[in-house]
């Protein structure tokens, strides 16, 4: 279970490798491969001083920012990037910019303020070109302080609160592919507005919660398997356990495949799969064949009827699963050597 | 609720033999979108009937017999494209209110991760919109712990796409804060400076 709750409350802060992922068995076994495959982060949002600092920057110009006077912590933050046509692209990013800070400084929650904090970074009521010094005289007078009041003690507060609003809007675009929809209390029903934009994203989170049921199904097998491992149990309790880890794996890679055909250019099959757990080495032809025979929502009789004949798979399969350990792979705690 | 204003009749009817006036009233879902068009419509102000992107959502769903996949939102895009364009030409005299505008195209294209396309770029400069209304969303999430559905933050960010793909194309949009759709329509109207609905019935 962790991880999704490990991944799912990152926020704007750098989340922390999953605990499943970092204790996984297969870095027990010491291949790399896994480690290589770690799901992509979202992108760690600047801590708010400097965001609040690449403003400050920003007044003594006003709007709009041209490249070479963005800062690099504005530039990057989640909700800027996702905004740019061409993210790689400062040009773009700038434009981001300038769009997200009108659209906010529009915006402006405090209602006393507003006009005084759009007039403070070049908009109207403020006018083109005109200087810092304008622009403070007509924010102080917009907000009724005397100049110096303003520019000591409430300057700072607007800038700070834009800040805020800029951190709260990139928290909004926190990238979440990897990340199981959060569950709540149902408190009523949730009708679907009959808009395109509604049903896609709808559409979305259905994809999703299919994706991951299928990820977590296929994960409680992986454990029953390395329970009933640890447990010694007989062969024929271990086999059962394993043919149903691989029917539920598979399923688990069929949906993948169409969740990420579906909707994300950015994550790999693989990367999602590994969430599950740690499974034996696989051939792709191998894994082909495993998801080929899942794929439609097969019960589990049909996966197995589909792959009759494929002994050198089912070899690889549950010998992989059910062998222990090689001995001085890890040390008495588990841990990797 | 709203009333026909006689004032807001006769400065409509003053102004269908003039040159035409097209405002956008747009936003993501969630933001009160359909009332509005609603009251717009009771209000006797010329509006578009329905945002075209829904039935050609439907016929392409309906062909597909599956959901939309990267590759068929291109086609999607662009038919609904075609559609805004039609309703933006043919409309020659007067004030029109749209449900959504050709600029909404990037907030789709941005929302799936692709670049916006020539036919959009160039729809967009040639057809250009007097004012652009944005409708902030209705559901105010003061504590991000209380977006609880991946759809909630969805909609969220499809929002701020539409509003940044208006930026983009050089609008200036006025944002209409969350109130009844009366409410927020006399707004509208004050700002166009025309009569506000709800007075004089």
């Amino acid at each position: 279970m962790g991880v999704v709750v490990a991944v799912a409350e990152v926020g704007p802060s750098r989340p922390a490798v999953p605990d499943a992922i970092r204790h996984a068995p297969d870095q027990r076994l010491g291949f790399s491969w896994a480690c290589a495959s770690l799901p992509s982060v979202p992108r760690k949002s600047p801590v708010a001083g400097e965001v609040a600092a690449g403003l400050r920057r920003l007044i003594k110009e006003g709007l709009p920012v041209t490249p070479s006077r963005a800062d690099a912590a504005l530039l990057e933050l989640r909700g800027i990037v996702a905004r740019a046509v061409d993210p790689a692209d400062d040009a773009s990013l700038t434009a981001a910019l300038n769009g997200t800070l009108r659209g906010l400084l529009a915006r402006f929650p405090d209602v006393r303020y507003a006009s005084a904090a759009r007039a403070l970074f070049g908009l109207p009521p403020a006018g083109p070109g005109q200087n810092l010094t304008v622009r403070r005289d007509l924010a102080a007078a917009e907000a009724g302080h005397e100049v110096h009041h303003f520019r000591k003690r409430v300057e700072p507060k607007l800038v700070e609160r834009l800040a805020w609003e800029l951190l709260a809007d990139a928290d909004r675009f926190t990238r979440t592919p990897m990340i199981a929809p959060r569950l709540a209390s149902a408190s009523g029903r949730q009708p679907i507005l009959a808009d395109p934009f509604a049903w896609e994203v709808t559409e979305h989170e259905e994809q999703l919660s299919k994706l991951w049921s299928a990820l977590y199904a296929a994960r409680a097998e992986l454990l029953a398997v390395e329970r009933l491992v640890s447990l010694r149990a007989s062969r024929i309790e271990l086999t059962h356990a394993a043919v149903t880890a691989a029917w539920r794996w598979a399923a688990a890679r069929a949906e993948a495949i169409s969740y990420t055909s579906a909707y994300t250019q950015e994550m790999a099959v693989d990367q999602l799969i590994t969430l599950a757990g740690w499974i034996p080495v696989l051939t792709e032809a191998q894994a082909s064949r495993l998801t080929e025979a899942a794929v439609g929502g097969a019960h589990r009789e049909q996966f197995v009827h589909a792959l009759h004949n494929e002994t050198g798979l089912g070899d690889a399969w549950i010998d992989g699963l059910l062998n222990p350990l090689p001995i001085g792979t890890s040390d008495e705690n588990g841990q990797p050597q | 609720m709203t009333t026909t204003n006689p004032d807001l009749t006769a400065a409509l009817d003053a102004a269908s033999t003039a040159d035409p006036r097209r405002y956008v009233i747009t936003g993501g879902p969630s933001s009160g979108k359909d009332d509005l068009i609603e009251a717009v419509h009771a209000a006797g102000i010329p509006c578009m009937t329905e945002e075209p992107g829904r039935e050609i959502y439907r016929k392409h769903r309906e062909r597909l017999g599956r959901h939309l996949r990267r590759e068929d939102r291109r086609e999607y895009s662009l038919e609904v494209l075609e559609a805004f364009i039609a309703e933006y030409t043919g409309h020659k005299h007067g004030i029109r209110f749209y449900n959504r505008g050709i600029p909404d195209g990037f907030g789709w294209e941005g929302f799936f991760g692709l670049r916006p396309t020539p036919q959009l770029e160039e729809a967009t400069r040639l057809y250009r919109y007097d004012t652009v209304f944005v409708l902030d969303p209705l559901d105010t999430f003061e504590d991000p712990d209380d977006i609880v559905w991946a759809k909630d933050r969805e909609i969220r960010r499809v929002h701020e796409l539409i509003v940044q793909g208006y930026y983009d194309t050089g609008y200036e949009p006025v944002f209409v804060a969350p109130d009844s759709a009366a409410a927020r329509l006399d707004l509208i109207c004050a700002n166009l400076r025309l009569p506000k609905p709800s007075r004089g019935a």
